[in-house]
């Protein structure tokens, strides 16, 4: 179990996290380090060039104002302090004759007093000079140059002091990458383990959904991150399966309960027709009773697969511009018989264009549901109004009616899949419409609702996005 | 002037194949009594060897089907450069599905359940599609006459006023005189609604076109059957 953790481990993501902040980290360590080290060991050469040089412009001066004697006891007191091992220096005159020297024993390949006079000749100025030390881990410094105008200063020193410097520098930052390398890693393995423990969360509760548990959440740290934006995306999933599966779960109740009424109905009459004297009559009214009930079967079957598909928006594959004064035109005058008949008028109020994106005959049958039930729930000498104008950028239809009403604990429920409330019962229909028409009014982005008051008039409204 | 007279047609040929033997005896006993000959196969099989062995007027073909399905036959008929119309019969009605059956070679698609006046419509229509028949300007019933150039009626002689939807109406029941229509293949037709609008709309329309067409007259020529539809016929 362990051996396979590790196996795994170098594939995970927070594995591979930790492999490249510690990698990245590490780089930047030791190019600050490299910096840093050539920064000071450049620092420290300029600085005792610098020092060889301000030592011949103090003796020159020395000799200007004290004269030679002076200039050749500091020089002996310097010959007494120093180690003749990392320091010499000698002293000419312009004739190249040798004035007075510090032991030079440990000093091989100095340059004749011709050569320093012929260089000086030249140029005025200091001259400094790089030279090899005879331990060869060292590097001696010269520098040589007139004081006054008849002698000659050759000095120079090894770097020993400042090599030193420069090892302990080096010691101090390999100990301090060595103590970096675990702490490092671990500080990259931990960021990572908790940009990641979200991850993990949410496929454990996605594991568990697979298992079937479906009201599972993942929990929400509200730090508004990248991670939570993926719970709360993966709980909005999550919850909407749920409330799908629930409501399949109702569904099939109520379509078990509300298919097996036409059921019983149509073996009820196969039933009375056998056990009864059979004649031609009987049996034609027998069949045709049962093609009816056959039909409201069929129709109620058709229309919850309707309106799972416009809830599911899975017809919404056919865009096209629709326009809605047109279809209400067509809803009303294909209605107006039936509001003739009922002696309920039927009138529509169109105000301006209106043309909106989606499916033409789901809208269209949307229209149609709401007239009709706005015509079946309206009494003799009733008024049914159509009214169609454009808002901002929505398309209101309003579908008024002077009908019964709905009463207040049920219009919450008006919409449900089957919910056919007290007074409706006794009408023709299977408690879908309405529900249709939401997931239709919903599919197009738009929604609808319900305004009524009781014993006077009911209201839909429903909005739709107008097209752009 | 072209008089469209019902009832010419017969002497065609139709090739159902559906393994449903109640449907399949429903379907052969209303085309026989329409006057239409009719072989069945009740699977794909055999079905294919008779639709390249010999030659039909159109063809019912049911999608699910022992041996063979629906659509291999259908790709198979028109492999070989057999063109008769093909109406597909199936229980899936998604929309998917009818554009998969059409975009495979069928002409028409019809769900089951079904009614069989409908399938007969259908097979009618695709008929007068494919043998090129002249569209008739006027349409004669009794003593019902219908002129489709000036869109206007008469009965008896006597000119009747109709709204143009009441035209379309009636001139739905007469192309299809004789026969029943349903409320359903009414909406479609005329109005081009694919559903079931409500309630009652279609019985308040045909009940105000009665009005006005038999309402004057001793014989009613438009019927209601009851669970079926309409029809326009002579009176019994």
């Amino acid at each position: 179990m362990f051996l396979s953790k590790l196996i795994r481990a170098p594939k995970t993501l927070a594995a591979r996290l930790t492999f490249w902040y510690s990698a990245a980290f590490y780089l930047l360590l030791l190019v600050s380090l490299v910096g840093m080290f050539i920064a000071v060991s450049t620092l420290l050469e300029t600085r005792m060039e610098n020092d060889l040089r301000e030592d011949i412009e103090e003796f020159n001066i020395l000799y200007q104002q004290h004269g030679l004697n002076r200039v050749l006891f500091e020089i002996n007191q310097e010959i007494m302090y120093e180690n003749p091992e990392h320091f010499f220096i000698r002293l000419f005159n312009s004739q190249g004759e040798l004035l007075l020297h510090s032991d030079l024993s440990q000093w091989r390949q100095l340059p004749t007093a011709n050569n320093l006079l012929n260089a000086l000749s030249q140029q005025k100025d200091i001259l400094l000079k790089k030279m090899s030390h005879i331990d060869e881990d060292l590097t001696s410094y010269t520098a040589y140059g007139k004081i006054g105008k008849d002698l000659i200063m050759h000095t120079g020193e090894s770097n020993q002091d400042q090599q030193e410097t420069l090892d302990i520098i080096k010691i101090v930052s390999a100990i301090i990458f060595c103590i970096i390398i675990p702490i490092g890693a671990l500080i990259g393995w931990l960021t990572a383990r908790k940009a990641v423990s979200g991850i993990k969360a949410v496929s454990a509760a996605a594991a568990d959904i697979e298992q079937g548990i479906f009201d599972r959440q993942v929990s929400v740290n509200s730090k508004g991150d990248e991670i939570d934006e993926l719970a709360n995306t993966f709980n909005a999933m999550a919850d909407r399966i749920n409330t799908l599966i629930e409501e399949m779960r109702e569904m099939t109740d109520n379509i078990a309960h509300d298919l097996r009424s036409p059921l019983a109905r149509i073996r009820a009459i196969s039933e009375s027709t056998l056990s009864s004297q059979v004649n031609s009559d009987s049996c034609h009214k027998a069949a045709s009773d049962t093609l009816e009930e056959c039909d409201r079967l069929l129709q109620m079957i058709n229309m919850t697969l309707d309106v799972a598909e416009a809830e599911a928006d899975v017809r919404e594959t056919k865009v096209d511009l629709v326009d809605l004064n047109y279809l209400t035109e067509d809803a009303c005058e294909l209605f107006s018989p039936v509001a003739e008949h009922k002696n309920i008028k039927l009138s529509t109020h169109l105000s301006g264009p209106c043309t909106v994106q989606g499916n033409k005959h789901n809208l269209q049958r949307m229209l149609t549901n709401l007239i009709d039930n706005a015509l079946k729930y309206t009494p003799e000498k009733g008024e049914v109004i159509v009214e169609l104008e454009n808002e901002k950028s929505d398309a209101i239809l309003k579908v008024a009616d002077t009908g019964i009403g709905i009463p207040e604990p049920e219009r919450s429920r008006i919409f449900d899949r089957f919910y056919r409330c007290d007074q409706s019962r006794t009408q023709e229909g299977c408690g879908l419409g309405l529900c249709y028409s939401r997931a239709v009014a919903r599919s197009h982005g738009g929604d609808i609702k319900l305004k009524t008051a009781l014993n006077r008039s009911s209201v839909f409204e429903v909005s739709l996005p107008l097209s752009k | 002037m072209i008089v469209y007279v019902a009832e010419q047609v017969p002497s065609m040929k139709i090739l159902l194949i559906e393994d449903d033997h109640v449907i399949a005896e429903h379907i052969i006993k209303g085309m026989k009594e329409a006057g239409y000959s009719i072989e069945h196969a009740s699977d794909g099989l055999s079905g294919v060897s008779l639709a390249l062995s010999e030659s039909y007027d159109v063809a019912i073909i049911d999608l699910m089907l022992p041996k063979l399905d629906g659509l291999s036959i259908i790709d198979l008929i028109r492999d070989k450069k057999i063109n008769f119309p093909i109406i597909i019969l199936s229980a899936k009605r998604s929309v998917d599905e009818r554009i998969c059956g059409l975009q495979h070679g069928g002409d028409d698609y019809l769900t089951k359940p079904f009614s069989f006046s409908e399938l007969l419509a259908r097979v009618k229509a695709l008929l007068r599609r494919s043998s090129n028949v002249v569209e008739p300007t006027s349409m004669i019933y009794q003593d019902l006459e219908l002129d489709l150039l000036s869109r206007t009626v008469s009965r008896a002689g006597k000119k009747v006023e109709l709204q143009p939807k009441e035209f379309s109406l009636l001139e739905y029941l007469l192309r299809n005189q004789g026969h029943i229509v349903s409320k359903t293949m009414i909406m479609e037709r005329v109005w081009d609604y694919h559903f079931d609008p409500g309630t009652n709309v279609v019985e308040a329309r045909v009940s105000k076109l009665r009005e006005k067409i038999d309402k004057e007259f001793d014989k009613p020529l438009i019927h209601t059957v009851r669970g079926l539809g309409y029809v326009l016929k002579q009176a019994d």
